[in-house]
């Protein structure tokens, strides 16, 4: 099964958006790094990650994340993510991941902040 | 007053991780945890389940091993890995690997973060080798009040 195809990517004023519409435990995990890594090797500098329809994200796909918003800085780009559910602030506030990325509570917030 | 046992293996591959994270989710709701305990269980299994997947197995056919056991007081979770999934390496658990975890582990980190919040999420975190070389995980979870589970 392939979970890019709950992975919907679309692109709004140059940003490019991440709709995530699956849990992320650790086999969608691998799919949304792939996706993200796709991303960075056509050289987008932007991406907003919205995660309003998840309910659950492991500590494989909070990496994923944090590695690549780490590397698109280094361009000049970010990756900020939007939309958490109370339980996943929680995982990202746990990891220490929400001091190293972004977080807004719309995606119009996010896309705003770039 | 009785305990039971669910033991379910599963292949060793990252795939068979969400269905088991949805069935021990519905188990731990039906048992009356809150649901940010529900949460709370869920990320944890999904944790030591995707390091026994991807740390310690030979390969997919080899499968991880779950018991999950229920008694009045706790809801208890065991993962069982056969190890050698690197070459040279049986059981990924020792003590200096571990040390070397918890040493470098920093929210910079893409990874290394599975231990700690298993850790930091359970009631009770316990890893040891087991007699095939591999790697067992045990994590427990309280339930506030004591239930007269009738199984």
């Amino acid at each position: 099964m392939d979970s890019t195809k709950l992975m919907k990517l679309r692109e709004e004023s140059g940003i490019k958006i991440i709709e995530i519409k699956t849990d992320l435990s650790s086999y969608a995990a691998s799919d949304l790094r792939k996706m993200l890594e796709g991303l960075l090797a056509e050289k987008v500098e932007k991406v907003v990650v919205n995660l309003s329809q998840v309910s659950h994200i492991n500590s494989t796909a909070v990496g994923a994340l944090v590695g690549v918003a780490k590397r698109l800085r280094q361009s000049g780009g970010d990756l900020k993510i939007c939309a958490l559910a109370d339980n996943l602030t929680r995982t990202f506030n746990l990891i220490g991941a929400s001091s190293v990325v972004e977080i807004y509570e719309s995606e119009n917030s996010a896309l705003a902040a770039f | 007053m009785a305990q039971a046992d669910i033991q379910l293996q599963i292949p060793s591959a990252a795939f068979y991780i969400e269905p088991v994270r949805a069935f021990v989710g519905n188990l731990a709701k039906s048992l009356g945890f809150s649901r940010k305990r529900v949460a709370d269980i869920q990320l944890v299994l999904d944790e030591v389940c995707s390091n026994a997947v991807h740390h310690g197995s030979v390969n997919a056919t080899v499968g991880v091993k779950l018991c999950i056991s229920i008694d009045t007081d706790t809801l208890a979770i065991l993962v069982r890995d056969t190890g050698a999934r690197h070459a040279g390496k049986k059981s990924w658990l020792t003590h200096e690997r571990l040390s070397e975890i918890e040493r470098n582990r920093s929210p910079n980190n893409e990874s290394g973060h599975g231990i700690f919040i298993a850790k930091s999420l359970s009631d009770m975190h316990e890893m040891q080798t087991n007699a095939s070389g591999g790697t067992d995980v045990r994590v427990v979870f309280r339930f506030l009040k004591p239930r007269d589970i009738e199984i």
